[in-house]
This record gives C-alpha cells, sequence and structure tokens, in this order.
C-alpha cells in the first residue's frame, strides 16, 4: 500500500528539484539571508532583534512561496501532460498517487527548508558569534515547516478541482487570512460591544479557517525577554492541529478526486 | 479518454468530520478560555534564588479544563492587532501575511538611515510604524520617546515642548505592551525625571513600577533614591538606600565581581553623604520639632530675583535678570506660550494628558521654555525665535511670560543652602507656596500680545519692554528709555 506513494513521492522530490522556477526562489532566499547581516547598523540589541526578525521573515516568505508554487501545478501538470493515465494505468490508487505527490511536495519542502535554516544559523552564528541563541532560533523554522505543510495541503486540495492559476491566488489568499484572522478574532472577543451572535460567528470561522498564525512563533524569538508557558506542550498542540488539518484536506481532496474524470 | 475511480465514500467522511472534532479542539480548548485582559504580570522566585516575571490568570478568574491554541497563542505569541494605517499596500500585505517582524525590521534600519542624516521629521511615522507592527521591541519605542522628547529642536537647540506629551504616551504604550520587563517603565520615569525635571512624584511613579520588575539592572535602581529626594521624600530615600545598600553589600559577599563592588560601595558613598546633608539641612531637627538655629537653611535666604525682558525685534526677545546666588548652577525657566495654550500650569503643562500617540502636537499654539544660566549673580539671554516659525507659529492673540525657580531641581550644592522643600530659600517679591504644593519656589508671569511680540501696529516704533519693579541695571541705576515702554512684571507680595 505504501510502496506506490513512496515512489510517487521520491519522483516528485525529483522533479520539484530539476523545477528551475523553484531553485530561483530559493536562491533568492538564500541570498537575501547572507546579505541580511550586512544591514546591521544599529545598537547591539536593535541589530540582534531586526536580524532575527529578518532572517526568520525570509524564510518564512520564501517557503510560503515555495510551497504554494510547488504544489499548485502537480496535479494539473500530470493532467495536462497526460502523464496521469500512465500512473493511474498501474496498479496505484488514486488516493495513493495525491498522497504520494503531497509528501514528495513536502518533502521537497523539508530539503529546501532545512537548506536556508542552515544558512540562517552558520549566517547567525558569523555574525553574532552566540552559539547559545541558535536552538531557539530553529524552533521558528521547526514550526514554519509544519505551517508550510499545512499550506501545501491547502494548495494540494484546491489543485484537485481548480487551474493552477486560480488556486495560486485561492491558497495565497487563504494564507493571508489564516494568518490574519487570529488577532482579528481577539479583538473581536475581548471587546465588550461585539455581539453574541458576532463571536459564535467569529468563533467558527476561526475554526473552520486554517490557522496559520498558530505558527508564527517568532516574535519571543526576536524580542527575547517575554515569559512563555508550557512552550513544548504549544508546539506539540499546532504540531497536531496542523497534521490533523493536513489529513483533513487529504481525505477531501481524495474524495473531490476520485470523482473527477481525468 | 476519461478515468473516474470508485471508492467507499462514508469512512473518508467519517474520517473528515473526526479530524474536524480535533481541530476543534485543539484550536478552542474546553471550557471558559481565558483572554489576555484576564492575565497579571506578578514576580515568582524560582529554586535557584533568582526572580522571574509570569503571566498568571488574574485571581477570579477560573483556569480552562483544557487551554485551545488560540487562547495559548494570544498569551504568549500575538504581536496586538494590526492597524492598516500609514502602511503602503506592499508593507500592509507583508505584515497582514504574517511577516509584521520582518517589515518592522526594515523600516527601522531605514529609521537609522534618517537618523545619520538627520532627516527626524521623516523617523516619527517609521517609528510609530515599527511600534505597531511589533510592539515587543522595546528598543524602538525607547529610542522612539527619547526622539521624540529630545531632538525636536529649534535652531538655538530649545526642544519642542509640544511633542513631550506624545513622548509620555509612545513611553506608557511600550510599558503596557512589555510589562514583563522593567525597561519601559524606566525610561518612561527618566523622562519624568530628566526632561520635565519638575513633576518628580511622576518620576517616582514610574521609577517604583520598573523597581517591581526583577530584570531591572542594580545601577538602575539606585536611581529611585534620587527620584524620592527630588520629590521631597527624603525619609523614603533614606530607607531605600539602606535597603538598596544591604542588597548590594549581599550580592558583593556572594560574587565579589567588580561591578558588585563598585555598587555597594557607590551605595555606601551615597547613604554617607545622604546622611550628613539630613543633618546638615536641618532635616532630622525639622522633623523632631527643634529649632533650626545654625543650620544651614536658617535663616532663609532671599534670592532677590529681578528681571527684564526687552522685544528687541520681532520674536526676539532678551531676558536679563538678578538672582543673589554666587555660586554658579543656577537655572531659572522662563516659558513663553500661548495665554489658552491647552493643559497649560504655571510654567508648563499637564504633560500627561493623554494615553494616544499623537505625532502631531499642536502645532498653531507656542510653547517656548528657556533656561536662564545665572554668572555672577546675573542672567543675560538673547532668545531668537524668528529662524523657527513652525515651532514658534504666534498664531494666538495673547501670550504669557512665565518665570520659575524650584529648589528641587537644584544641585546639591545649592540645595545646601535652600535644601529639598525651599526650607531655606525665599524671594521678597516672587516666593510661591500656591503653584506647587508643599515647595517654596519663585514664579512670576505676566501677559503680552502678540502685537508686542511682533513688533507691529502701535509697537512697530516702540520697544516693548517688561520688567519687574525691582530690576536694575549693571551700575545700579533704575532701567528707563524714551523710546521703551515698561510693563511691570506683578509682584505677589506688591500686590
Amino acid at each position: 500500500m505504501f510502496r506506490p506513494i513512496a515512489s510517487i513521492a521520491a519522483t516528485t522530490v525529483g522533479e520539484a528539484i530539476r523545477r528551475k522556477v523553484l531553485l530561483i526562489i530559493l536562491l533568492i532566499g538564500v541570498l537575501f539571508l547572507v546579505v541580511a547581516p550586512g544591514l546591521g547598523m544599529l545598537s547591539a540589541r536593535s541589530e540582534t532583534t531586526v536580524l532575527r526578525g529578518m532572517m526568520l521573515g525570509i524564510i518564512q516568505l520564501t517557503s510560503a512561496v515555495i510551497a504554494i508554487v510547488l504544489t499548485v501545478y502537480m496535479i494539473p501538470n500530470e493532467i495536462e501532460r497526460r502523464t496521469i493515465y500512465t500512473i493511474l494505468s498501474k496498479p496505484v490508487q488514486r488516493w495513493q498517487f495525491l498522497v504520494g505527490k503531497y509528501f514528495g511536495a513536502v518533502s521537497a519542502l523539508l530539503m529546501m527548508m532545512t537548506l536556508m535554516t542552515s544558512v540562517l544559523v552558520f549566517t547567525f552564528w558569523l555574525q553574532q558569534r552566540d552559539a547559545s541563541a541558535i536552538p531557539d532560533l530553529i524552533k521558528a523554522p521547526v514550526m514554519y515547516f509544519v505551517q508550510m505543510s499545512l499550506l501545501a495541503a491547502v494548495a494540494i486540495f484546491f489543485s484537485t478541482f481548480v487551474s493552477p492559476l486560480v488556486n495560486f491566488f485561492l491558497s495565497g489568499g487563504l494564507y493571508l487570512l489564516g494568518s490574519l484572522f487570529a488577532p482579528f478574532f481577539q479583538t473581536l472577543q475581548e471587546s465588550q460591544g461585539t455581539p453574541p451572535a458576532a463571536k459564535v460567528f467569529a468563533q467558527l470561522i476561526n475554526t473552520i479557517l486554517p490557522n496559520f498564525a498558530n505558527y508564527n512563533i517568532q516574535n519571543p524569538i526576536i524580542n527575547p525577554g517575554q515569559q512563555i508557558q508550557n512552550e513544548g506542550s504549544y508546539y506539540l498542540q499546532v504540531t497536531v492541529y496542523g497534521v490533523l488539518y493536513i489529513a483533513g484536506l487529504l481525505v477531501a481532496g481524495t474524495i473531490v478526486f476520485d470523482r473527477r474524470e481525468v | 479518454m476519461s478515468m473516474t475511480s470508485g471508492i467507499n465514500r462514508t469512512p473518508l467522511i467519517g474520517a473528515i468530520v473526526g479530524c474536524a472534532l480535533g481541530i476543534f479542539v485543539l484550536q478552542n480548548g474546553i471550557g471558559n478560555q481565558p483572554t489576555g485582559k484576564q492575565y497579571e504580570s506578578i514576580s515568582e522566585t524560582l529554586k535557584n534564588g533568582n526572580t522571574r516575571t509570569v503571566k498568571k490568570l488574574k485571581a477570579g478568574v477560573a483556569s480552562p479544563a483544557f487551554q485551545g491554541i488560540s487562547s495559548s497563542w494570544q498569551r504568549d505569541f500575538n504581536q496586538g492587532t494590526v492597524e492598516t494605517q500609514g502602511l503602503s499596500p506592499d508593507q500592509l500585505l507583508f505584515a497582514l501575511a504574517g511577516f509584521r517582524e520582518m517589515i518592522a525590521g526594515i523600516l527601522w534600519v531605514r529609521a537609522d538611515s534618517f537618523f545619520d542624516s538627520g532627516n527626524y521629521d521623516a523617523i516619527l511615522p517609521i517609528i510609530r510604524l515599527v511600534t505597531v507592527l511589533d510592539p515587543k521591541q522595546i528598543d524602538v519605542y525607547a529610542t522612539g520617546m527619547w526622539h521624540i522628547g529630545y531632538n525636536f529642536t529649534d535652531e538655538e537647540q530649545r526642544s519642542d515642548r509640544r511633542y513631550i506629551p506624545s513622548a509620555l504616551a509612545l513611553g506608557k504604550e511600550g510599558a503596557r505592551n512589555n510589562s514583563l520587563t522593567y525597561e519601559m517603565f524606566f525610561e518612561t520615569g527618566w523622562m519624568w525625571y530628566h526632561k520635565i525635571d519638575d513633576d518628580y512624584s511622576n518620576a517616582v511613579k514610574w521609577f517604583e513600577l520598573a523597581q517591581e520588575r526583577p530584570d531591572m539592572i542594580p545601577a538602575r535602581r539606585n536611581l529611585i533614591t534620587n527620584a524620592y529626594e527630588r520629590d521631597g521624600k527624603v525619609d523614603k530615600s533614606l530607607d531605600t538606600l539602606f535597603k538598596l545598600y544591604e542588597t548590594a553589600g549581599k550580592k558583593a559577599k556572594e560574587d565579589a565581581a567588580f561591578g558588585n563592588k563598585q555598587n555597594r560601595d557607590t551605595l555606601e558613598n551615597k547613604l554617607d553623604t545622604t546622611l550628613v546633608r539630613m543633618v546638615q539641612r536641618g532635616w532630622f531637627a525639622g522633623k523632631d520639632g527643634r529649632p533650626l538655629t545654625g543650620y544651614d537653611v536658617n535663616p532663609p535666604f532671599d534670592t532677590g530675583f529681578s528681571a527684564k525682558v526687552t522685544v528687541t525685534e520681532a520674536r526676539v526677545l532678551r531676558f536679563e535678570g538678578t538672582w543673589n546666588v554666587l555660586p554658579v548652577g543656577t537655572r531659572i525657566r522662563a516659558v513663553l506660550r500661548d495665554a489658552d495654550f491647552p493643559n497649560a500650569k504655571p510654567a508648563g503643562m499637564e504633560w500627561d494628558f493623554s494615553n494616544d500617540v499623537n505625532l502631531d502636537p499642536p502645532r498653531d499654539k507656542t510653547f517656548m521654555q528657556e533656561q536662564l544660566f545665572v554668572r555672577n549673580q546675573r542672567f543675560n539671554k538673547k532668545v531668537d525665535m524668528s529662524k523657527d516659525p513652525t515651532m514658534y507659529p504666534f498664531t494666538s492673540k495673547d501670550y504669557v511670560i512665565e518665570f520659575y525657580y524650584n529648589p528641587r531641581s537644584a544641585p546639591p550644592h545649592i540645595q545646601d543652602k535652600f535644601s529639598w522643600n525651599g526650607e531655606g530659600f525665599t524671594d521678597k517679591n516672587f516666593l510661591n507656596t500656591q503653584v506647587r504644593e508643599g515647595q517654596r519656589v519663585m514664579y512670576t508671569s505676566v501677559k503680552i500680545s502678540k502685537d508686542q511680540l511682533l513688533r507691529r501696529g502701535d509697537w512697530r516704533e516702540k520697544v516693548p519692554v517688561i520688567k519687574t519693579g525691582n530690576y536694575l541695571d549693571k551700575d545700579g541705576k533704575a532701567y528707563n528709555q524714551a523710546d521703551q515702554v515698561t510693563i511691570d512684571l506683578p509682584s505677589l507680595r506688591a500686590n
């Protein structure tokens, strides 16, 4: 059952690595990471804050672009180039094809994010010579990986029934909404003037939307001094949340893809 | 060619429902979820004896059966609500998408280049944007507050005091958003202590709040004793010095690092000096109800303040006068402001009147504050406001000139005579015990018109001169010239 998934995933990784557009995005991201320390002209603490903020932002932004670009074309391309017929004519179920594609995309994403994180760690160490801060710094890319895996799942779900261009904006828009809604939700919940019905509606939206903001844990890393409680438990919760959401999206994607004529 | 496949959808739908349930519980938790306002910052002692500040639920707020991600994220990771004002569309897009710290960093680097080029006006909106995007960047708050409070000056390096309420509002916002650390509480206190340099009870209030935070560094903790002194709470200052000295002594014993020993010695020195001053200035004698005969502060010294203000040209004033204190170190405050300046109070204003960070001060109002330095018992200072029309717009019809001296702001060698609350200070004509409660200060004010300040209308040819009745020229003569019109500065005693 898992062999076809692994084969499709391995092929997908190979394709992803050969795609020039992804490599160019990755190269730009790495270049920005390398030149970011050159911007440091501020006070020592400001410099560290700005450097951390910018480097983590570059990783997150580059990863988001890669995650979307990587996944929106995956299934439509196979259908357009008719290679899907060759695959599905073999003993491969559609769900295996979809899941294999997803794991391939996530594996490629993992490789690219690992490369960027290595550059981040090396550049940070070169600039700050502070190895003790590195474990804290790595927490953010780890959470970003879960975030981007979720984003890839969103994009692959949409790719089962919409065109790549629409999917690009749909996934990007959902990422934006999912990042924005969390602080907006707090404002609504804490405001005494919000009607109870609006609060329930906001809670519903907050539950349905993939909550990408959950993974934006960079602020205390950028501005140390804040006291985080039950940090490990929080990371575990958001990872389980991500896995459940990804599973739900893949199952929903399977249902849609299964009914689709190709 | 078309290909479809058929699978049993029932277990798949069941799996989706299961995932949705799990997502709901993880995201929203079980039971009533606390909001950010239901937490308070408290200090707790760790097993190793160190202290730290943590956020705990306020008394009476029930802990949820299971805390959801949403609530935990709001408590520990939320950067605050995104405000869209002032962001360009691309910045807004990035900020909304969760790249707020990155945008904040880029903007802050940009602000730094403006600092280097002296383009101070361009920095203000950037500071505001950065604090909105990332309210946890303490350096931006601290630097922004200093910048707003100190760097907007005229051609003669006088600060634009209309900005101070904004600087304080920024400091207060920074403290609210970073309540776990002492820094913004200290910075706000410092603005009161050093820049406003008058209403020391507020400096004490903010330094006390900073003191409650365990991360405050020892050398900064010591400053509160000076603030207590200037606030007239000398006993409290002494008590605090004893406590700080005891703590510093213990710390130096535990860890004989140079910094710890130096802090202990500094406090010992300060403690000795304070005790000597309290004795010399008759503080203990006064408390015991003993006569102050023989103490430095008795009898009170008459400073003999007199002043003359000449409007030499349009928007140019010359302040001259006498002050009988021979040692250097006296600075008399002179203020020229609109008669209806918002929130004005004698020789100042209600600096802390707003919680909103308004980076646009009342541009149609004038508030000039200058320190008149006394040397050889006289002061003589030309104040030229003609080169800075945006800082001194002179749009109102009526203005007020004020003179003010507060012994609490005096340097120690002068306080040795005047004492902390002005017990050894008097002025035959201008002693005032009303404008600052519990203090003996020098204060007087007079109205002046826009026509007089701008030398126009009836005052085009005549020179307006404002002077106190006791003003004498350097050669000891009363001042009178044919082309000048004298306006008397009222003496409270004479009235």
